[in-house]
């Protein structure tokens, strides 16, 4: 587990016009403008406007507002921009608002995946109460 | 005079000796190495601490008045209850520092760093925050009275019940913030970003809320009194038992708004409806329960079971279902509303057609996709959805909010069948 400090202090970043091919592992909340195709681990993983994201990725958090494609798996993620074709998000919540501006599409989705939350059952609705499990009783004497 | 010189002070801080309670007006400790120094209830009025390392000290009830800290790295520092009224903070790291109850009234903190920081019932009027960042700090039943914050950061802070009567937000990011019972009467918020914002029983009496992103936000019980809201944009904003007073509401943007007394989702206003119910001349159950554009609603009640059932709706239809839905298959009109609410069930269902789905219930596909060519799709925070959907060739307009179900496949537009 990172330092939560530490990743406040320092980012890594990988600006415009930075292309990075391979295996990136930082302590440090990752901050992406340019392009990184590879693997990612990282407490946090931020794609820019600019930036794009392919390869696998485990991080605590994303948001992304830039082009990601491939394997994400992170506890929170939150989405704008674009995703493309072949890429699967596996998340415990997940994040897309629609655009404000009228028309705009906030996220363009490619073919892709989601898995989020817990795997939802067929059993009833969300507003509706599980059944009350029977209440323990003193031991008879 | 102070009771120490530079040299004094930063020997007894080498032998970590305490400070405590000593005279150090005016002194000169600009860069000076002060980590986790104990200078609690110290006098520092007017000294110098330019670029001074306090990360982690104690100045707990100490007096800054009129010190000089520009770019000082105070990160995790205790400063409760210290006075840095008129203080010079600017670009100062204060990221994770407890400034609770600290007065910083008229004090510069110009691109200062509070990401974290917890100032509940700090007195901030007249300070100048403009450019800081504060995101998710505490800000609790703070006194932000005429405070400049134009173009800060102040994502998702915590503002709950404080005051910024007269403040400058303009430009400020205040995405996810909680204000709920905050007072920002007479605000100038011109262009802020208060997308998903909890302004619930906020006050924004004459508040200037020109182009405002509102979208999300919640507004619920809020006093509106002549506040300004021409281009703001309101889109999915919350707005049940809004104040709205002499407010002219005709300038706002939105493609529609929650009228629900919950702010679930569940009673999505349209149209002219919106203003209608905004500006109090619709009761918001009445104008929710109405379809948008008068079309006449369908509503599939709790505890029906319906199987095997092929449904068709026109384009103005506006069709809700809090039933059991299994083996169906619904064709939407373009533009249709089709919301399942969150005691709704759709197992081994099909909804085609061009319509705006909205899912608080349950959906699980029969044949796949089991959503095809919606215009398009909401999953809030109590919706599931299992199937695959097939977006329309111009595409799906897509809404999750956190704490949504998905087993999701989307397929891209352009594979469109």
């Amino acid at each position: 587990m990172a330092d939560p400090k530490m990743a406040e202090a320092k980012k890594t970043l990988v600006e415009e016009g930075t292309e990075f091919r391979g295996s990136l592992v930082s302590k440090c909340p990752v901050v992406v403008s340019g392009k990184i195709d590879g693997e990612v681990h990282a407490p946090s993983l931020t794609v820019s406007t600019t930036g794009g994201v392919y390869g696998k990725v485990r991080v605590g958090e994303i948001l992304s507002e830039g082009e990601i494609a491939g394997e994400f798996d992170a506890e929170t993620v939150k989405l704008s921009g674009r995703v493309n074709n072949n890429t699967v998000i596996r998340t415990k919540s997940l994040e897309v608002n629609l655009s404000s501006d009228k028309g705009k599409l906030q996220v363009s989705f490619g073919d892709c995946v989601l898995e989020v939350g817990d795997e939802p059952n067929k059993a009833m609705g969300g507003g509706a109460k599980p059944p009350e499990a029977p209440k323990p009783q003193p031991p008879k004497v | 005079m102070a009771d120490f010189t530079r040299e004094e002070i930063l020997e007894r801080i080498t032998k970590g000796e305490s400070l405590e309670r000593a005279d150090l007006r005016g002194v000169d400790l600009s860069n000076a190495a002060l980590e986790g120094a104990n200078l609690r209830r110290t006098d520092l009025e007017g000294a110098n601490l330019e670029g001074a390392k306090l990360k982690g000290a104690n100045l707990a009830n100490s007096s800054l008045r009129e010190a000089y800290l520009v770019a000082a790295d105070l990160q995790d520092a205790n400063l409760d209850k210290a006075d840095l009224e008129g203080a010079n903070l600017d670009k100062a790291n204060m990221s994770g520092a407890g400034l609770s109850r600290a007065n910083l009234e008229g004090a510069s903190l110009e691109g200062a760093s509070l990401v974290r920081a917890r100032l509940p019932y700090a007195q901030l009027d007249s300070a100048n925050l403009g450019g800081a960042d504060l995101t998710t700090a505490v800000i609790s039943n703070a006194d932000l009275v005429e405070c400049y914050l134009g173009g800060a950061k102040i994502v998702k802070a915590d503002l709950t019940g404080s005051n910024f009567s007269k403040a400058n937000i303009e430009e400020a990011d205040m995405s996810g913030a909680l204000l709920a019972d905050a007072s920002l009467a007479g605000i100038y918020g011109a262009g802020a970003k208060l997308a998903g914002a909890d302004l619930s029983k906020a006050d924004l009496t004459g508040a200037d809320l020109t182009k405002a992103d509102l979208t999300g936000a919640d507004l619920r019980r809020a006093t509106l009194g002549n506040a300004k809201l021409k281009g703001a944009k309101l889109t999915g904003a919350r707005v049940f038992g809004i104040v709205p007073g002499d407010t002219p509401l005709d300038g706002i943007v939105a493609d529609w708004v929650d009228a629900s007394a919950e702010g679930d989702g569940s009673a999505r206003t349209t149209g002219d409806q919106i203003i209608a119910v905004m500006s109090g001349k619709a009761a918001a159950a009445a104008a929710a329960s109405a379809a948008p554009d008068g079309a006449i609603k369908r509503y599939f009640g709790k505890g029906d079971v319906l199987r095997n059932a092929n449904l068709e709706f026109g384009a103005s239809a506006y069709v809700e279902i809090e039933s059991r839905f299994e083996q169906c298959t619904i064709a939407l009109g373009e533009g249709a509303e089709l919301v399942v609410g969150q005691d709704g069930v759709l197992v081994d269902c099909q909804v085609t057609g061009g319509g705006n789905i909205t899912i608080h219930g349950k959906f699980f596909e029969g044949a796949s996709p089991g959503i095809s060519g919606p215009k398009q799709l909401i999953v809030s925070r109590h919706g599931s959805v299992v199937g695959v959907v097939q977006q329309p060739a111009n595409a799906t307009h897509f809404s999750f909010e956190p704490g949504c179900k998905l087993r999701m496949r989307i397929l891209h537009a352009n594979n469109h069948r």
